[in-house]
């Protein structure tokens, strides 16, 4: 709250300065409502801000025997579509997916890392590394990468969906910026379109049934239906149309693509074509 | 009685300690094939095909420790180069080359350590057969590339009769069906050859009975680096179920 009113008095101030008015009388500063009222600062005594290019959304379903995995294609940066074939989903091994969204530079450069690190691990030990620590290593690397993300750049979230030996059955895992994990049971999304669609994943959960007992070909179809959504309620979220979303998931055989002609066939249905 | 150093005999003597000791080795057998590159050899106790990084595995003869230090340090370097470039920029040229051939040749060359005692065949796959490559890296540090086919055996006139059937029996680039039954053979000739010196030829027959013998105490081992697969990982070892059809015609 400290800093909150201090950036208001900041911008306050100079708005004064540059315009010579006053704000109304019933905004008060500190309050909150006064936000709301605050014009947007015209920024020739900032710094420009840094345009960083963000992924939105994707999304992890548990279906029959693994989990999937879809994303649309969109990276922005503030309200500019900076790259409209984005890959935000991506095999680390062959039992694992990270799905990511935010801060798409810091975050390929962490995929990148660990996808060196878990195959450099089973490379030289002969043995693939364990679910449990290859969490750990993502918690590490969110952990390490807080001072950027509490600066402003490279913040991003991760979703890992893995294919677990030890339970038969796939597992979706979430964190947050500080690296904490949580495990969800049935399904899990990230990003910008994420939080709109909160409510569709427990409606269609609650009336057909856990996503985690159906299989794969109608968990897609709704996975797609559910990008949609979010591209309508999300302006920053790319949707189905113009470019096909990723669509990847993970079972005993391994990490698999859906095919984008797959893809195209099941958005046409949806448009009723 | 103390004599001059002799530097010559120093390395002949060296060199003659190691290829005793290798002749008793399990010999590998590379070929390259329409959907890949494969190493076939024989293992008794431990793994013997190794994935090095995306495209390059790695098979060797000799002492264990030699051939996992060997391992340790192609892996270490191939996943830095991948990671600090890419993964485009580790090539098998460059990780026997720069990383490996040196050091061997520096342990082999100094009268105070002991050399290692290891003769490696490394595969590195490529988008079509023709470009596949083999590298065979010796203890010494000399290493010779190879198209096609390569093996690593005990002794090398027991390598060049394995070459000599590898050269007559394939015709172009195999399917992996085609590929196996033909290494196994080449594998027969070679470990046979090795453990009788001076042979100029060794009839198929024998190869095969050689290879039956083995089999009673040993098990197969076949690694892959697929050319076209759906999996991250390209490299994977064949169950040995699934290479029991081939035993049967044997």
């Amino acid at each position: 709250m400290e800093s909150l009113q201090g950036d208001f008095a900041r911008l306050l101030h100079r708005w004064q300065a540059q315009t010579g008015m006053t704000l109304p009388l019933f905004a008060t500063p500190g309050k909150g409502e006064g936000r709301l009222l605050t014009p947007p600062a015209p920024t020739p005594l900032d710094k420009p801000p840094l345009l960083e290019v963000h992924g939105t959304t994707v999304i992890a379903l548990k279906f029959k025997g693994g989990v999937l995995n879809v994303g649309d294609r969109r990276a922005t940066a503030a309200n500019a579509v900076m790259y409209d074939r984005a890959d935000k989903i991506i095999p680390l091994d062959d039992y694992t997916l990270i799905a990511i969204a935010g801060a798409y530079g810091r975050a390929m450069e962490v995929v990148r890392y660990l996808r060196h690190a878990f195959k450099y691990y089973a490379r030289s030990q002969l043995q693939p590394m364990s679910l449990e620590g290859k969490l750990q290593e993502v918690s590490r690397v969110l952990a390490a990468n807080l001072p950027n993300a509490l600066s402003g750049i490279g913040l991003f979230i991760p979703i890992l969906s893995a294919y677990d030996p030890n339970q038969d059955a796939g597992r979706i895992f979430f964190y947050d910026a500080s690296g904490a994990r949580f495990e969800t049971p049935d399904y899990g999304a990230a990003g910008s379109g994420a939080e709109r669609i909160r409510g569709v994943f427990d409606y269609i959960a609650k009336t057909k049934g856990a996503f985690s007992e159906r299989p794969l070909d109608e968990v897609l179809r709704e996975a797609i239906l559910l990008l949609d959504i979010a591209a309508d309620l999300d302006a920053a979220t790319g949707g189905i149309d113009k470019v096909m979303p990723t669509a990847r998931y993970v079972n005993r055989e391994g990490v698999f693509e859906v095919p984008e002609a797959t893809l195209r066939e099941l958005v046409q249905s949806l448009r009723g074509g | 009685m103390l004599t001059p150093y002799d530097f010559q005999e120093n390395l002949q003597q060296r060199a003659q300690y190691i290829r005793n000791r290798l002749q008793a080795g399990s010999p590998v057998i590379g070929i390259s094939y329409d959907n890949g590159i494969m190493l076939l050899t024989t293992r008794r106790r431990g793994r013997k095909v190794f994935e090095i990084y995306d495209r390059l595995m790695l098979s060797a003869i000799g002492n264990q420790a030699d051939v996992e230090t060997l391992r340790v340090a192609a892996i270490d370097f191939a996943h830095q180069e991948g990671f600090v470039r890419s993964p485009d920029d580790v090539t098998v040229q460059r990780v026997v080359g720069f990383a490996l051939s040196p050091a061997l040749k520096k342990a082999f060359g100094d009268p105070l350590t002991t050399p290692f005692v290891v003769r490696a065949l490394f595969a590195e796959l490529h988008d079509t057969p023709e470009r596949d490559l083999f590298y065979i890296l010796n203890y010494d540090g000399e290493f010779t590339p190879a198209e096609r086919f390569a093996v690593i055996a005990g002794t090398t006139g027991a390598e060049d009769l394995a070459i000599r059937h590898l050269t007559e029996s394939l015709n172009g680039t195999p399917t992996f069906e085609k590929a196996i039954p033909v290494a196994l053979v080449a594998w027969g000739i070679a470990r046979e050859a090795a453990l009788q010196e001076d042979r100029d030829a060794i009839p198929e027959s024998q190869a095969r009975e050689r290879l039956r013998e083995e089999l009673q105490e040993a098990q197969l081992e076949v690694g892959l680096l697929e050319r076209k697969t759906l999996r991250e990982n390209r490299f994977r070892l064949i169950p040995p179920e699934q290479l029991q059809g081939y035993l049967r015609h044997l």
